[in-house]
């Protein structure tokens, strides 16, 4: 960070960057693409069923691509984001259209396993350069977030903002020392919610008269932290180390209810202090008007 | 019927007993070993040391979550971390439910996770192996003597189907490659007690026998029933000439076999990380490159010139090239070590030092 990006007398206390297996969730997609390439791979050329894949060069393609799609949809229902289908499918168009525009469907058996890894290579290549665009400015004023690869994105957060602080370490994190901080601020900022919607029909009446249908459902939400990894300290490492010097920090720019008293005692005091200097001030005032009159008086004697 | 009859109704029942006890006691101590070892490594390691520590803290909740499952008591909380685990059940039961559950606690680790490797094992092992008695054994008498060698027997060949299948694992098949995996986990996770920051006195292998112990003697009564039971499974087996009652314990007997493999194959890991501490730079890594690419190359080579070796070879070639690069390696350190007269503090920064045996303020020119 440059030094006029700084307030006054603000110091940096530690500047962070995610731990290199924080985004292992991504991490985790392009394992599942070296893994199932290499499988494919051994499937097709050196297993017993090779000779059943060398029958038709369309079959390896067909069970390469169903395994990513079907793959993918699990995927996505588990995260409730479908672009990791639209990922996995978008590469499975992509594989079989070089195939076919290159007039390599006859080598499927060597080019899937070689295009799924070199994508997984890619893949793993674009989250490194994702985590390398965080960057957490920990000073002793604020926290400052900054992101982004193409669009630049930063947050900062005052210490006497924070409301809460969200942690979270998973199991990685547990044997790694890396963890999750969210700062959630006084305006909810740092807060999700978890919904969930059940529902069901159901028909009446005959074949040949008019049915009725109803429907009926329900749903719930439920507040959670949740932040994007740009706006809260994802992957901080050393986790405990971290979370112990936010905390402290918040704790040394919020008021809290002793101090409160104390302060509200010292308002009090002033006023006090205030009131005796007027009366004090008055005093004098008449004081003087009388010493001024009296002087008057000996002068005109 | 040969043999005494006392020999035959009290003494024989014991044989396969005591074949399993024995066999859990060598597990035990390479368990001890390890943890000696992981300790030993904990330093510079620590990430790996939390990694085993959650394996074992994982088998552990497992293994008490599946004790709770069979008493029916139900599971209430499962909670696993790398330094705590904690399995409530929905209904807290007392008496045998409760022994039962808590011996699936103390016991489960050591077996439970061998037992999943059995299982992959099965799979593996084409047509599987030799679980039914040999023919030959059929004809033994029932005395401590023929119970001991018909016990140790099924050992025998079960350990030659085990140690036939990993002399011919094939590294580049991805489901044994898969359960040598499995093997190198579960021999990271066979292990009840967990390996602290600090080092505990508590916590070692007479701290996992005094629990065992405890919960042993805290019910006498469960345990003489369950002596009794066995006894009675001998008896239906030496009535109906079957070698069942032998056959229950040869199994316990392979999964101890197979947790001390795990261990070993652990222990092999983990001596090579250690040694590879004392190599400095980028140069430690080279062990770890050397492992699979001594492999890969062997197993190419042999595309071109078919063996029915090739696999057995090739595990060999790369055991042995990479104990070759590790000698090297710390040989050459070693080497290293002696030029520098052993001396603690470099020689350049010599002078600076004050020679206390000149005169006040003299320095060593």
């Amino acid at each position: 960070m440059n030094q006029e990006d700084l307030l006054d007398n603000e110091k940096v206390e530690r500047v962070l960057s995610p731990h290199p297996l924080s985004f292992m969730r991504l991490q985790s997609l392009c394992i599942f693409l070296i893994v199932w390439g290499v499988l494919i791979g051994w499937l097709v050329n050196f297993s017993e069923f090779k000779d059943l894949f060398s029958s038709n060069e369309w079959l390896p393609i067909l069970v390469w691509g169903s395994v990513l799609i079907v793959v993918g949809i699990f995927a996505s229902l588990i995260t409730i984001r479908w672009r990791i289908f639209l990922l996995f499918l978008g590469m499975f168009l992509a594989g079989v259209g070089v195939m076919v525009w290159q007039d390599w469907t006859s080598e499927a058996a060597i080019f899937v396993p070689f295009f799924s890894i070199a994508m997984s290579v890619i893949g793993f290549l674009l989250v490194e350069l994702y985590r390398r665009s965080h960057k957490y400015i920990i000073s002793n004023l604020r926290i400052i977030f900054k992101g982004g690869i193409i669009t630049k994105q930063e947050r900062t957060l005052r210490y006497d903002k924070i409301a809460d602080i969200n942690a979270k370490q998973g199991i990685l994190g547990q044997i790694f020392s890396f963890g999750t901080i969210i700062p959630i601020s006084q305006s909810g900022f740092g807060l999700g919610s978890d919904k969930s919607f059940a529902g069901g029909g159901v028909g009446l009446g005959g074949k040949k008269g008019g049915g009725i249908l109803g429907f009926f459902g329900g749903g719930k939400d439920v507040q959670t932290p949740r932040a994007r990894s740009y706006y809260e300290l994802h992957g901080a490492y050393p986790y405990k180390e971290i979370k112990k010097l936010v905390e402290k920090l918040v704790q040394g720019g919020v008021i809290t209810q002793y101090q409160q008293e104390q302060v509200s005692f010292q308002k009090e005091q002033v006023d006090i202090q205030k009131q005796m200097r007027d009366l004090l001030k008055k005093q004098r005032d008449t004081k003087d008007e009388g010493s001024g009159e009296d002087i008057e008086e000996e002068e005109e004697l | 019927m040969a043999g005494s009859l006392v020999d035959i109704l009290i003494f024989a029942p014991l044989a396969p007993i005591f074949g399993v006890l024995l066999l859990w006691f060598i597990q035990l101590l390479f368990i001890e070993s390890q943890k000696f070892l992981l300790a030993k490594i904990r330093p510079e390691h620590e990430p790996l040391c939390r990694f085993t520590n959650f394996l074992g803290i994982l088998f552990q909740t497992i293994c008490h979550a599946l004790g709770y499952t069979v008493t029916r008591s139900g599971i209430s909380k499962f909670y696993v971390s790398v330094d705590y685990g904690k399995v409530s059940p929905k209904k807290e039961r007392e008496g045998v439910f409760e022994w039962i559950s808590n011996s699936f606690l103390f016991l489960g680790p050591f077996f439970i996770p061998a037992f999943l490797l059995l299982i992959c094992l099965y799979l593996f092992t084409s047509g599987g192996f030799e679980v039914a008695t040999p023919p030959e054994l059929t004809a033994l008498q029932y005395t401590f003597t023929e119970q001991i060698v018909t016990f140790g027997r099924s050992l025998h060949i079960f350990t030659q189907h085990f140690f036939g299948f990993l002399a011919t694992i094939d590294l580049l098949h991805p489901g044994h490659l898969g359960f040598l995996l499995l093997l190198l986990f579960l021999g990271l996770g066979i292990r009840p007690s967990y390996i602290g920051e600090k080092r505990q006195e508590k916590i070692d292998m007479l701290y996992d026998l005094k629990n065992i112990w405890s919960h042993i003697i805290h019910r006498p009564l469960y345990v003489i029933l369950l002596f009794l039971l066995a006894y009675v499974l001998f008896y239906i087996s030496l009535a109906l000439n079957q070698q069942w009652y032998v056959g229950l314990f040869a199994i316990f007997g392979w999964l101890s076999i197979i947790a001390i493999v795990s261990l070993v194959v652990t222990h092999l890991l983990l001596l090579m990380i250690k040694t590879t501490d004392k190599i400095q730079g980028h140069k430690k890594l080279l062990p770890y490159i050397t492992l699979p690419l001594a492999y890969i190359l062997m197993r190419t080579l042999f595309l071109f010139i078919p063996t029915e070796w090739d696999k057995s070879i090739s595990l060999i070639t790369m055991i042995g090239c990479t104990i070759i690069v590790l000698f090297l390696l710390v040989r050459k350190k070693k080497k290293k070590k002696t030029n520098t007269f052993k001396a603690k503090i470099d020689m350049k920064a010599l002078p600076s030092i004050e020679d206390e045996t000149d005169e006040p303020g003299g320095s060593i020119r």
